[in-house]
């Protein structure tokens, strides 16, 4: 037993075993690590509502200019001022929007806030503009936008 | 007696427990989420439709034969089934943006104040890792004329009509 004592070759062999289980370790904690932030950065992707945000500012501005081209058509035909057939065409546009997106469990308001809509013939001048007051609110994210500036000359 | 073995037995044992320790701890430690992995999948896929119907909404005439508005607006107003297309148009382009995957695509609007939706392109039930992305168009008695549709819509009126995408991969 006096030899076994004396013989410590064996511990270079147990701390080599050591250093060699840390690194390891080390290295699958750091692996795991990264994986981890894709799987939440994945999933915080499909949860915030990018996408269906994007659709309503895009649809109310493309939307404007088209109720805006009809009002004015509307105004050669009916007695009512461009501004009458705007509102009451954009009322249209808010209602139905906030009836489709309250299927998906979505609070969305788009209200007018303010217009300055000047035609000449059958076009409308450089500045007008109408106002648009927008509001998302899924219950997770709340977006806002006031107001919305929507430029109708060309 | 030679005892000297027994010092290396001692250490083969110490450096057998410290490897399977190891081994577990990597194992138990490392959760399985590869780059392949569902929820990633997802995010591409749903990526890929909402691309796909922005594409069409927003592309000028030079690269879409119809663009969105012009397909939805030119329905027929009758449901579709697995043999009936009823946006052939819309079908077309779907199939050549998304090669590889299939897709439904369903209408709902607002008629009477009560919400409809309709199917208008059906291609088989959606599997359970499906993704739906949806987009809105605004249809109003001119450009049903124009795209020869059946929407009845006055001249005072206007239609808002969500396009909703259901992609899936097989």
């Amino acid at each position: 037993m006096a030899d076994l004592k004396e013989n410590t070759s064996g511990q270079i062999i147990i701390l080599s075993g050591f250093a060699i289980c840390l690194s390891l370790i080390a290295l699958a904690i750091l692996v795991n690590q990264a994986m981890i932030t894709g799987y939440y950065s994945s999933n915080a992707a499909l949860e915030f509502p990018k996408h269906e945000i994007r659709d309503i500012t895009s649809q109310t501005r493309e939307s404007s200019v088209s109720i805006a081209e009809l009002a004015l058509r509307l105004n050669q035909s009916n007695n009512q001022s461009i501004e009458d057939n705007y509102r009451s065409l954009f009322n249209q546009y808010e209602q139905q929007m906030k009836t489709i997106y309250t299927i998906h469990g979505d609070e969305v308001h788009i209200s007018l806030s303010e217009m300055n809509l000047t035609a000449t013939a059958m076009n409308y001048s450089a500045e007008s503009t109408v106002w648009v007051n927008i509001s998302y609110n899924d219950g997770m994210t709340y977006y806002v936008s006031r107001p919305e500036i929507i430029e109708m000359g060309t | 007696m030679d005892d000297k073995a027994q010092l290396h037995t001692l250490e083969g044992v110490a450096a057998a427990i410290l490897i399977t320790m190891t081994l577990v701890i990597i194992t138990q430690s490392a959760t399985v989420i590869t780059p392949q992995h569902e929820m990633m999948l997802d995010v591409q896929l749903e990526q890929m439709a909402y691309d796909a119907l922005t594409l069409l909404d927003t592309a000028p005439s030079s690269v879409t034969s119809t663009n969105l508005t012009e397909c939805v607006a030119g329905w027929d107003m009758n449901e579709s089934n697995i043999q009936n297309n009823g946006l052939p148009s819309l079908d077309k382009q779907l199939f050549l943006l998304l090669p590889g995957y299939l897709y439904n695509v369903d209408l709902t609007y607002v008629q009477n104040e009560a919400l409809v939706t309709k199917n208008v392109i059906v291609n088989g039930d959606p599997t359970e890792d499906s993704v739906i992305a949806s987009r809105t168009v605004m249809l109003t008695n001119l450009s049903v004329d124009a795209a020869h549709g059946a929407w009845i819509i006055a001249s005072d009126e206007i239609k808002v009509v969500e396009v909703r995408l259901t992609l899936w991969q097989i």
